[in-house]
């Protein structure tokens, strides 16, 4: 097949430009950037001088082959690399204006600050409203518990399904409902930015299709940063599109349609049409 | 083709000899260690039950009245045509089969001691046939509410027989202002909280309590009068188990009941306690088991009957009741032979003596609750804190890595050390270093939750090991710290398996003699402990000593009683921690 040409349309565009079309412009302050990040497992380079900034209320993918350190970028921006006790990371990452690795950041209290949800659904062994209502528990949260649990829900499209057993067993809804009680329990502590590693991929197509939808909705009011390994997701619900390739380098950032239509890079032309990676 | 004839293109043969050899072997080395065991525990049965001495007639007359009704009770509530005639079909083949067997080994091979065939038939089909339809009769409705009742029932009594005996050494005074300062303005304050939607009353209550309890120690000797023991267990027990009963019903069945599952119970309990207190009876004992037995019974009643399904289970202690008395009064108008049995009320209930037959076990059953209850709070808080440390607080690598690592393989081997030595270890730190006194309760229930605590720190490490990761890394996700994400993640998800792991190493604390020998406890006393500082004497200890005597009346008859109460103890309470475990899986 030949490689240079632009107009073999490597994903179908059409349904990217209408879902995004009512966040265009006027163009957004940024909410989360990475400067010269480099991160460590051992003596493993997993993320190799990235620097990118992350416009804010926009769906941001992450998109690249396995291995190539898109799960770690992610977890740099909550901290959650803090957890794995071999991993060392260099360079700043801002968040708010402020670099979430000087010395006087509280990583829990960073972490409130932004949600996030996992690739497997992971939800409590507790009622749904306990799950949803979790973030809220811990943070000592002063209001309407329970009302805040039906915003949350709602926010997640998934109050319709549950609101007549929310004390029953969060481990007791379908897989693609407990991805969205994830999000529901994400949402719930009203962060600003929320973490998405590649949270469709162990859903059947109608559910992801329906969180989709959702995440569409949440960028109305959040920062959605997402790790997918679906072209057509990404082209789908982004505004921009980054690209890393393996060794954690950062090959291209730009917006969506740009990446998908036009990239800059043979290499990431390669990888979207499947030639590579 | 392959279709008509599959062996003909010859897919070969695998050979299983091995796989199957191997299942035999374990399969009949697993039920010659049961049948074991089981013709032990018989022989054990008898020997405190003096059934040997049993006339037929004795036996026939409580076969009668007693076992038949609870077996249509059970096919009863199974409601299964099969189960009712298989249960016929073996009862009655049982019967023959037994009969003719044990007449034919008697008469051509050996005789075989203290069993005639009418024994022989209650424990070989009797016993375990009325055991698999208790099985399935619970699994009907009926069966199942007369089965909830009669462990209410018996639980509360046990329970309330088990606080009681814990009053003997520890201060009821304290226990009474720790109450009054501390836990019901504590309580009070956090249902406070809950129900008019304020946290700052639920934050306030646990300093609240904290100050009130520590109020009670020092108030301790500063108040001058205190009301009877028998005011302050209605105040700080019978009172607010009550209320915790009412309440429970009060959501679904309105004031009226509430007020009648919470007070009938408790007027009972009073009336009992002050009656026993006239009678001379251990009045505090009384009214906690009433109202330990009541509340629970009369909350299951109220919701069994707002179920409206299965009331005739309820029936089933009246059942039991009646029978054993009209068995008893049948016996006495016949004028059978009944047997002496070595375990009754006055084996329970009184001290040791040189003559068997008035010998009791009373202090040592008190020293070994008391003990055991200590060492189930210490092993449990110590094992699951330990646990909790290593498993989530301590890094993989580095230098403190390294240590736990050191720290981890010592634990395991310190399960492998000998109890003796844990003996010699609880002598030599708590008795003397520490100078807790030779033989006491206290210096023998730290050295018992020394014995068992590696059983339960890697018990409870495995339970938290087991714990998904997923879960974890949720929680901290959500900005959780990790006292946090420990308390409402992990635990509650390990909780079962810790709690597996603490009951079996309770089970082997209970029957230890060897650490208790070690640390100098009596081997007999004649009074029940009074404080955690006097000289006490356990189950297993009494046992051991009796087996040593001379006379051969201790060494069968006692002894079997000692050993089936003791069974019997270990029994329920492994049983009640394993219901309440299934209770806390289920829950969550
Ligand atoms: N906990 C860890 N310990 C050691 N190395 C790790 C760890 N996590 C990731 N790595 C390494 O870092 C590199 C990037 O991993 P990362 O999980 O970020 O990739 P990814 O892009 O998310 O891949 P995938 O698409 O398969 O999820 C890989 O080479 C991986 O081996
Ligand atoms: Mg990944």
């Amino acid at each position: 097949m030949s490689n240079s040409t632009t107009d073999d349309s490597l994903i179908t565009t059409e349904v990217q430009t209408d879902s995004n079309d009512g966040r265009e412009a006027p163009a957004a302050g940024t909410a989360v950037a990475a400067r010269d990040l480099d991160v460590f497992y051992g003596d493993e380079q997993a993320i190799d001088d990235v620097t990118m900034e992350i416009p804010e209320k926009r769906v941001t993918a992450l998109i690249g082959p396995s291995g190539c350190g898109k799960s770690t970028f992610l977890r740099c921006i909550n901290r959650m690399n803090d957890m794995i006790e071999i991993c060392r990371v260099e360079g700043d990452v801002e968040f708010g204006g402020k670099n979430v690795y000087d010395p006087d950041v509280d990583p829990v209290a960073l972490r409130r600050k932004i949600g996030m949800v996992f690739q497997k659904p992971n939800p409590f062994p507790k009622s749904i409203r306990d799950n949803v209502a979790y973030g809220l528990k811990i943070q000592d949260f002063d209001g309407d518990v329970d009302q805040r649990v039906e915003e949350s829900l709602k926010g997640a499209a998934l109050w319709d399904e549950v609101k007549d057993q929310l004390d029953s067993s969060g481990l007791e809804l379908s897989g693609g409902q407990q991805q969205r009680l994830c999000i529901a329990r994400a949402i719930a502590p009203d962060p600003e930015v929320i973490l998405m590693d590649e949270p469709t991929s162990a859903l059947d197509p109608v559910a992801a299709s329906k969180i989709e939808d959702l995440i569409d909705d949440l960028a109305e009011e959040y920062t959605v940063i997402i790790v997918t390994h679906n072209m057509q997701q990404a082209a789908r619900i982004s505004d921009r599109t980054a690209v890393f390739l393996t060794g954690g380098e950062l090959v291209e950032y730009d917006d969506t349609a740009k990446i998908f239509e036009d990239p800059e890079e043979q290499r990431v032309e390669d990888y979207i049409t499947g030639k590579f990676g | 083709m392959a279709t008509e004839n599959p062996n003909a293109d010859g897919f070969g043969e695998v050979s299983r000899v091995r796989g199957i050899a191997f299942e035999y072997l374990s399969f009949g080395a697993s039920v010659f260690g049961l049948v074991a065991l089981g013709v032990l525990l018989v022989y054990v049965a008898i020997d405190a039950f003096d059934l040997a001495n049993a006339s037929p007639e004795w036996l026939l007359t409580y076969f009668l009245t007693l076992v038949v009704p609870f077996i249509v009770f059970c096919l009863y509530s199974a409601n299964d045509r099969d189960v009712t005639r298989r249960a016929l079909v073996a009862l009655g083949g049982g019967l023959v089969a037994v009969a003719v067997l044990f007449s034919a080994i008697e008469a051509l091979l050996v005789p075989i001691p203290r069993l005639n065939w009418q024994l022989a038939y209650l424990f070989v089909v009797a016993a375990p046939v009325t055991a698999y339809l208790a099985y399935v009769g619970s699994g009907g409705r009926v069966g199942a509410v007369g089965f909830g009742l009669l462990g209410r029932l018996v639980g509360g009594a046990a329970l309330g027989l088990a606080v009681g005996t814990l009053f003997l050494v520890f201060d009821s005074l304290v226990w009474f202002l720790a109450y009054t300062l501390g836990v019901l303005p504590a309580v009070g304050l956090y249902a406070f909280g809950r129900v008019r939607e304020s946290p700052r009353a639920r934050t306030a209550a646990t300093p609240v309590g904290l100050v009130g309890l520590t109020a009670a120690v020092f108030l301790r000797d500063v108040i001058a009068t205190y009301p009877s023991d028998l005011i302050i267990y209605l105040w700080t027990i019978a009172v607010p188990v009550a209320a915790a009963g009412a309440l429970l019903v009060a959501d679904r069945r309105g004031r009226v009941a509430a007020a009648a599952v919470g007070g009938v119970p408790l007027a009972a309990a009073t009336a009992g306690g002050f009656l026993a207190a006239g009678a001379g009876l251990p009045a505090p004992t009384v009214l906690l088991a009433i109202a330990l037995t009541g509340v629970p019974t009369a909350v299951y009643v109220s919701r069994v009957v707002d179920g409206g399904e299965g009331l005739a289970g309820l029936g089933l202690p009246l059942l039991l009741a009646a029978g054993a008395i009209a068995g008893a009064l049948i016996v006495e108008a016949l004028g059978v032979p009944a047997p002496n049995p070595w375990l009754d009320a006055s084996f329970l209930s009184e001290a040791p003596s040189r003559t068997p037959s008035e010998a009791g076990l009373y202090p040592a059953i008190v020293g070994s609750v008391i003990i055991i209850a200590m060492v189930a709070v210490l092993s449990f808080a110590l094992g699951v804190g330990t646990s909790v440390f290593l498993e989530e607080y301590t890094p993989g690598t580095g230098p403190l890595g390294t240590l736990t690592r050191i720290l981890q393989v010592n634990i395991a081997n310190l399960a492998a050390v000998p109890s003796v030595v844990y003996g010699l270890l609880g002598l030599g730190l708590f008795a003397n270093l520490l100078g807790l006194g030779i033989g006491t309760a206290v210096t023998a229930a730290l050295t018992l939750s020394l014995l068992i605590l590696p059983i339960t720190i890697i018990s409870a490490q495995e339970a938290i090991r087991s714990v998904p990761d997923d879960l974890r890394r949720g929680s901290d996700a959500m900005g959780a710290t990790r006292w946090q994400t420990t308390k409402n993640v992990v635990l509650p998800e390990a909780m079962p398996g810790i709690l597996t792991g603490t009951i079996l190493a309770l089970g082997r604390a209970i029957g230890e003699t060897a650490p208790l020998i070690m640390i100098g406890a009596a081997t007999t006393v004649f009074r029940a402990p009074d404080s955690l500082f006097s000289r006490f004497s356990a189950m297993p200890m009494q046992i051991y000593t009796w087996a040593g005597f001379p006379q051969a009346d201790f060494r069968y008859g006692v002894v079997a009683a000692g050993v089936i109460t003791l069974l019997i103890i270990l029994v329920g309470m492994n049983g009640t921690a394993i219901l309440l475990r299934n209770r806390a899986e289920r829950g969550s």
